[in-house]
């Protein structure tokens, strides 16, 4: 077929692309030529090689962030989907009140990270906090997030997930409606009981958008910055950063611009490397459908 | 039609409260403290029955001037941004679903793929040239910045939303001589509001709230509301618990307000733009 496009299409996609190209697409460009040299604010460049990558992946700090980002996103971003998946089957069972629950439910969507921080240190304040509070009543010690760093991280994620339910819950639960209900009846004339058809039926027809709600997750979860930022801003003694936040303190605390930027790039290479599978599929599908 | 049994009501009905209380008591404990006198806010009686007061929000207004030009600040930047990325990605949004070609189709590609790279990456060449070009501590740099996070989406949420626009209406307006953009303005433009809406709710959101961008590149002139709630958080002298939760409450109550008016059009661009894109 012959591909032809009116001046006018791209015309019409030009500031997009021009933004999103100049804004975004450039200095990222520009972050891996920053990564090969030794720089800093008002310095001039000189290049390095590699240097900046083997000072990175020298540094205690910056595995403690890489581990420390890797327990985080991978206990959100399922524990976000097990209960995005129950909240969206509890939904589909049918619930009273269902427009009235669906906007509460949505409500922490409009929360600013801030403000979330608010609410749940307010909440496990040591001592006096409802959560400390109902924690001791169980005979449990409060969640000392300033003091110890897997309680710091506990609290991150617990935030984190508070935050993000409402987006993987909303693609889990669209899915799920969208599951034709002959099939349930079909099912039960066969004499499925309510777990197999969860298995055979409901699960296979979800995977596609547990697959895109886990890899956006994924991929937003991995980039984490403000939860941490305002609740422990990576303290005590540097034990809770995550990757965002050693890019952040080496680039603009430390003023190792060279560290920050290989940080940056790999940061970058993580994210490609967490999505290639969807865009490989996307890639094909784009190309086969107009091609 | 099976019969529910009552067990099953009751667990329910559970399910609901605790639904409900996750998402909910939270946001309503911020809220109902804002109202508290210092000496309510840790007490136990006083959890839920308390002589509500106004003495935070004067205290608010006395001491932290501060968080009133950040709310100003918020509300022109998510204004701006709102506007600029809804337009651009009419105007794309509409391309691609009107055209397809292969370069169209890799510049599909492209957008969808630059939104994998992390916003703090990008920070590290902007800070300089920002400050260059004389933008840092504008509204003009954070509505670019947080337009341009937002167009990959936009653009394909409003593909989606007018690819359901017959094309029939358009071919129509040019065979009586329409141009592209008189085709856009008189007849998409109208018929795609739910989109641009979607859009809307989705930039709104995201430009009232965010907090990595405005912290690099605002100091003082164009900082916005979250971050002087986050000064407010790291006072030094301890918490004022008080005063903290009026200013979180009036940052969040309005775009609380509105995702509750708009979550049809969440819901709608959520899916359009997460799962068709």
């Amino acid at each position: 077929m012959a591909s032809r496009t009116p001046l006018s299409a791209l015309a019409l996609v030009s500031p997009v692309q021009l933004m999103v190209g100049g804004i975004i697409f450039l200095p990222a460009i520009y972050v891996f030529w920053l990564s090969l040299n030794q720089s800093s604010f008002g310095q001039a460049a000189s290049f390095v090689g590699l240097a900046n990558y083997a000072k990175v992946l020298g540094d205690p700090y910056f595995w403690r962030a890489l581990i420390n980002t890797v327990i985080v996103v991978a206990v959100v971003v399922h524990v976000e989907l097990l209960l995005g998946l129950l909240m969206a089957l509890f939904f589909a069972s049918g619930v009273p009140f269902r427009a009235l629950l669906l906007a509460i439910v949505l409500a922490p969507y409009a929360v600013s990270e801030v403000s979330a921080v608010v609410m749940w240190r307010y909440l496990f304040e040591p001592d006096v906090g409802m959560m400390s509070q109902a924690l001791a009543w169980f005979g449990l010690p409060p969640i000392e997030w300033a003091v110890k760093p897997s309680h710091g991280l506990f609290m991150v994620s617990l935030l984190s997930i508070w935050l993000h339910l409402p987006f993987s819950f909303i693609i889990i639960y669209a899915a799920r409606l969208s599951v034709p209900d002959e099939l349930y009846e079909a099912g039960a004339i066969d004499g499925a009981t309510r777990w197999i058809a969860f298995r055979r039926i409901t699960l296979p027809l979800l995977m596609p958008a547990l697959l895109i709600a886990a890899l956006f997750r994924y991929i937003f979860a991995f980039r984490l910055f403000s939860e941490v930022w305002l609740m422990t801003g990576g303290g005590p003694a540097r034990t809770t950063e995550v990757m965002a936040v050693y890019l952040y303190l080496e680039a603009f605390r430390y003023n190792s611009f060279g560290a920050a930027a290989a940080t940056g790039w790999l940061l970058v290479l993580a994210s490609l490397l967490l999505a290639l599978f969807y865009l490989r599929s996307l890639y094909r599908e784009m190309f086969r459908k107009h091609a | 039609m099976r019969k529910r049994s009552l067990p099953l009501t009751i667990l329910k009905l559970f399910g609901v409260l605790a639904i409900a209380a996750w998402s909910i008591l939270p946001i309503a404990l911020i809220v109902m403290s804002s109202f508290k006198s210092d000496r309510d806010i840790f007490s136990l009686t006083s959890r839920f029955s308390f002589t509500p007061t106004l003495a935070n929000y004067e205290l608010l207004w006395s001491r932290w001037g501060d968080f009133f030009h950040g709310l100003w600040n918020s509300f022109l930047v998510t204004s701006g941004a709102t506007v600029l990325a809804v337009a651009v990605s009419l105007l794309a949004g509409f391309a691609y679903s009107r055209h397809a070609s292969r370069g169209l189709q890799a510049s599909a590609f492209f957008l969808i793929f630059i939104r994998l790279i992390p916003p703090i990456v990008i920070t590290l060449p902007l800070f300089p040239v920002v400050n260059w070009l004389g933008l840092n501590d504008t509204h003009l740099i954070l509505i670019v910045l947080y337009a341009t996070f937002f167009v990959s989406l936009g653009t394909i949420v409003m593909r989606t939303f007018i690819d359901q626009i017959p094309r029939e209406l358009d071919e129509a307006a040019m065979i009586d001589g329409a141009s592209q953009f008189q085709i856009i303005r008189r007849v998409i433009f109208p018929l795609a509001a739910q989109g641009m809406l979607a859009v809307a709710v989705f930039v709104i959101v995201y430009a009232w709230n965010e907090f990595l961008f405005a912290f690099i590149f605002t100091t003082t002139k164009a900082k916005t509301a979250p971050l002087v709630v986050a000064e407010m958080i790291g006072a030094v002298e301890g918490v004022e618990w008080g005063v903290l939760f009026a200013a979180s409450a009036v940052q969040l109550l309005p775009v609380l307000a509105f995702v509750i008016l708009m979550q049809k059009h969440l819901v709608a661009g959520l899916t359009a733009g997460a799962v068709k894109g």
